[in-house]
């Protein structure tokens, strides 16, 4: 009896349905991935050791109300009047801290806008503001409620 | 000339697909270098700014919904590594961000709002984070053009 010589498949990898595989793994990365917003105002928070107690007349005291309206100093002021008015405050003392201070019912928008515009001494003026205190509404009724003020 | 004559051989019209493997893998092998897991995906409008740093990775999430969202004004906290889970309460946003500080008191937080949430909100937040001695905020912005 002769036996038949067995056909030599040559070993392959099916490749075939590499293809789907790659657009459904694309379909899922384009719906799942998203450019969110990597960057952002920083600050950083004073550690409670080297807290320096800032007093008010020591201080800039920009204070941002309901629309956007800005208050420097008790004085009203455009946006575009706080950095030269900042910058003569500072020349006279370079380490003058910005309080920044902002209305409950004031937007969240209007504080960054100033905030923005402060950070931006630098590029603008040509001088930088050392200290920008952003107080929270605890903090300005606990300093009111020591200095006795209602 | 008789033989040029003959009738001319169509050709079937096709579509050249044989780089479209290539290109798919390129696409793939992008998406999968620049695949980040955005652990907050509320959608809201931030505030547009001219200085812009980068945030650190792995930072962890405060996010205000804006006012017209369902429901408004909502808090959710992240780690940075896990999705975020809305804090019915200030005190919740203490909580997590001393259990965080406690971990890496360096750690890095991200305040993400919509430019229309009312300062009170972002107040609360602040003030949450400043009880539990956070050392570094970040305000999340885009970025300002100049038509705006």
């Amino acid at each position: 009896m002769r036996i038949k010589k067995k056909k030599n498949v040559p070993s392959e990898i099916f490749t075939g349905s590499m293809a789907d595989i790659s657009f459904l793994l694309i379909i899922y990365f384009m719906i799942t991935s998203a450019f969110s917003a990597t960057r952002g105002l920083d600050f950083a928070l004073p550690e409670d050791t080297q807290t320096p107690e800032i007093k008010q007349e020591d201080s800039i005291d920009v204070h941002v109300m309901r629309g956007g309206v800005i208050e420097v100093d008790q004085k009203g002021i455009p946006i575009e009047g706080l950095l030269p008015y900042v910058a003569q405050k500072l020349k006279q003392n370079p380490d003058k801290p910005v309080i920044l201070r902002t209305d409950p019912d004031a937007t969240y928008g209007d504080m960054i806008l100033v905030f923005d515009e402060l950070r931006q001494a630098p590029d603008k003026i040509d001088m930088e503001i050392k200290t920008i205190s952003i107080p929270t509404r605890r903090e300005i009724e606990n300093l009111w409620s020591m200095l006795g003020i209602q | 000339m008789a033989l040029f004559r003959g009738r001319e051989r169509k050709t079937a019209a096709q579509i050249f697909t044989a780089s479209m493997a290539d290109i798919v893998f390129l696409l793939l092998v992008f998406f999968i270098l620049t695949y980040k897991v955005e652990v907050d995906r509320t959608k809201m409008n931030l505030p547009d700014t001219w200085i812009r740093i980068k945030v650190p990775e792995k930072a962890a999430v405060v996010s205000i919904a804006p006012p017209d969202s369902d429901p408004p004004l909502v808090i959710r906290v992240s780690t940075g590594e896990e999705m975020a889970l809305p804090v019915s309460t200030d005190e919740e946003v203490v909580t997590f961000a001393s259990t965080e500080v406690a971990r890496n008191p360096n750690k890095e937080f991200i305040i993400k709002a919509d430019d229309s949430v009312p300062y009170e909100r972002v107040d609360a937040v602040l003030d949450a984070l400043k009880q539990s001695k956070v050392k570094y905020i970040f305000l999340l912005s885009d970025q300002k053009t100049v038509d705006e």
